[in-house]
């Protein structure tokens, strides 16, 4: 190229580090990149101080290798441990989707609409890239029969960091606020997994400490989540398999009987609950994983609901009405 | 539906060339404006990308991207007739693998639609994310969602819609009572663990939200639908405001903002009253508010006015007597 523009922007100089290590079967050194690479050779000083462009070069690493690119570093021959000769490709076997992974027009369209849960967050820019290289393949969706628009949502602000620590096996610490309690503890936790049951995130983590696993209910988490430096070992088999199954035994352990007023909203939507059957007639028995949270949930029915048993729950009914209607009591005292 | 394009990060734009380029290779000649339909992009970024392809490529044997070294592009080809034709390769042979991130995003979505009527076994769903697995170029992170319950109301309501034909069900307001309702089902939504049937609505003449599972005893009829999605503006939000909406003032606890989201009226600023949050939301009637704040206990009072406010009150004073 005889013009060599000024300033290379971003995405050539990146798409050039790609080019670059996808073609060496070697490796480059960072001096070879450095001095060589489109948008980095321009700024490269020959025997001087490249501090600015190597931290550069590291930025570019991550952003690359966020993108799914196996970007390696390995040794150089008879200079194991020397960081100065270290070197980097991308392997190609390691680069390229498999020959045989190939997806027809109908799993296409089924995965543009898994691609559209995720309107919000980091899962929605991931989804995007991924039916981006879906587009790449070719691939065409076969056109949607009827119009759907499903949607997760992720709202809670621990759900970010906690995924960050899980994709890195770091240990995390938080305030979680257990219902009952004053305080919110201090939790020091590797995460496992993250699962949504029920409409609600949790977090499936192994306390070190005890070597138990425990389910934290992200919403009260109530403290920024941050790192502790500690690395745990990656866990192994399907976490999140065994998060949701774990959710699903409480459910359908814990029940409850609630008498319903014929015809109501609580009696038609309590009774297409997940699992709820007649106990008898105006009688239903339903599942839950969380007193707290089924105690709120009946609270907002009034008196279209009795709860009956268990106890635990009932009292947690009463006094959660006795909470409301102070709150929302007459305060004529107060008016001027 | 419409979908906002975000202005592109370096990140994105590089993701797209890496796509592009394969897409390019299979294509031997193709149009820009047919490249930029297939991936639902501006052909002016079809036009960029493949500008920047065509001078890019790899340093070579003398470290200074000699011709050989770069892809090359028929040039006259692409500037007189729009066309794209490669004319020489450079390191790129295949797509690229998905990232961890990304096949966990799409698997947890799939997961999610897993009982939806058209996912007719398991199965599928299961072969389906061991194959994006395999095609990831990392172990994709664990996220899972609870699979939807596949229900009756679920599975009618997809059929009318599919079939552009009415729909007739009970329906409990949130006053209690209930109606037995006429739609044109236009879209099924669904936000996390609730499904929703946005259709309209006979007997209100407009278009309105239905919870499915305050649904009982629906039935699809014969009947044609008169009004289409096409005919109206579906919104991206689930309930829209309307003009007969109550304004409602409320203090809240921050952390539980986000609970009431959808609620929060158009402008409001939450302004801080004692560590909680001030603020109006907008309400049909308050039936439906009674509801909303007795859900909410201890985080969530509704301050005035002073009528909204006896509502709530009757409403748990009403369910406490039930206990006495």
């Amino acid at each position: 190229m005889s013009a060599t523009p000024a300033r290379v922007p971003v995405e050539e100089r990146l798409f050039s580090l790609v080019l670059a290590l996808l073609a060496t079967e070697a490796g480059l050194t960072k001096n070879e990149i450095l001095s060589t690479v489109q948008g980095y050779r321009q700024r490269y000083s020959a025997g001087g101080d490249n501090a600015n462009l190597e931290r550069q070069f590291e930025r570019d690493k991550d952003d690359i290798r966020d993108l799914g690119v196996p970007l390696e570093t390995i040794e150089s021959p008879g200079h194991a441990g020397n960081n100065q000769v270290l070197r980097y490709r991308i392997p190609r076997g390691a680069y390229e989707l498999p020959q045989d992974v190939t997806f027809s027009a109908e799993e296409t369209a089924l995965l543009g609409l898994a691609a559209m849960v995720w309107r919000e967050g980091s899962l929605s820019a991931e989804s995007r890239r991924a039916v981006l290289k879906l587009r790449g393949l070719g691939l065409v969706a076969e056109e949607p029969v009827i119009d759907y628009s499903p949607r997760l949502r992720v709202r809670d602000a621990a759900f970010e960091p906690l995924r960050l620590a899980l994709e890195k096996n770091a240990v995390v610490r938080f305030a979680y606020l257990k219902p009952g309690e004053a305080e919110a503890r201090i939790r020091v936790v590797a995460p496992l997994a993250l699962v949504q049951h029920q409409g609600r995130w949790h977090l499936h983590a192994l306390e070190p400490d005890t070597g138990d696993t425990k389910t934290f209910l992200l919403r009260r988490i109530v403290s920024p989540v941050t790192t502790t430096g500690a690395i745990s070992p990656a866990p192994t088999g399907d976490q999140a398999a065994a998060a949701l199954a774990e959710l699903d035994r409480v459910w359908n352990s814990n029940t409850a009987e609630v008498e319903v007023e014929p015809d109501s909203d609580a009696a038609v939507r309590l009774g297409k609950r997940r699992g709820t059957e007649a106990a008898r007639p105006g009688v239903l028995r339903l599942h839950y994983s969380d007193l707290n949270i089924v105690a709120d949930e009946l609270a907002g029915y009034g008196p279209e609901v009795l709860v009956l048993g268990p106890p635990e729950l009932r009292n947690a009914v009463i006094a959660r009405l006795g909470t409301i209607a102070e709150a929302h009591g007459d305060r004529e005292e107060n008016r001027g | 539906m419409a979908e906002r394009q975000p202005p592109l990060q370096a990140q994105d734009k590089l993701a797209f060339l890496l796509s592009l380029v394969p897409f390019l290779i299979d294509h031997e000649r193709i149009g820009v404006q047919e490249a930029a339909d297939h991936f639902g992009v501006p052909a002016q970024q079809v036009r960029d990308a493949v500008e920047l392809i065509a001078v890019s490529g790899i340093p070579g044997e003398t470290g200074q991207y000699q011709h050989g070294d770069l892809f090359d592009l028929a040039w006259d080809d692409f500037e007189e007739n729009d066309q794209i034709v490669l004319t020489h390769l450079v390191a790129i042979d295949d797509a690229p693998r998905f990232s961890g991130r990304e096949a966990a995003a799409l698997i947890a979505g799939l997961q999610y639609l897993s009982a939806l009527p058209e996912i007719e076994d398991r199965g599928a769903i299961d072969s389906l994310a061991a194959k994006l697995a395999r095609g990831a170029s990392a172990q994709p992170s664990q996220v899972g969602v609870e699979g939807t319950q596949s229900d009756e109301t679920l599975a009618m309501a997809r059929r009318s819609v599919a079939d552009g034909v009415q729909m007739e069900f009970d329906y409990v307001t949130s006053a209690g009572g209930s109606e037995r309702r006429r739609v044109d089902p236009l879209r099924i939504e669904s936000v996390d663990a609730d499904w929703y049937l946005r259709a309209w609505c006979h007997l209100r003449e407009a278009v309105r939200t239905f919870r499915l599972d305050r649904i009982s005893n629906p039935m699809v009829t014969t009947e044609p639908i008169s009004f289409h999605a096409a005919d109206v503006q579906l919104p991206e939000t689930l309930f829209e405001g309307s003009d007969s909406d109550l304004a409602v003032e409320i203090d809240i606890a921050p952390a539980a903002m986000p609970l009431i989201a959808d609620y929060v009226a158009e402008g409001a600023e939450p302004v801080e009253v004692g560590g909680l949050l001030r603020t109006t939301i907008r309400v049909s009637h308050y039936h439906g508010l009674k509801r909303l704040a007795s859900r909410l206990p201890g985080v969530v009072t509704v301050v005035g006015p002073p009528e909204a406010r006896r509502s709530v009150a009757e409403w748990a004073e009403a369910a406490a007597a039930r206990y006495s």
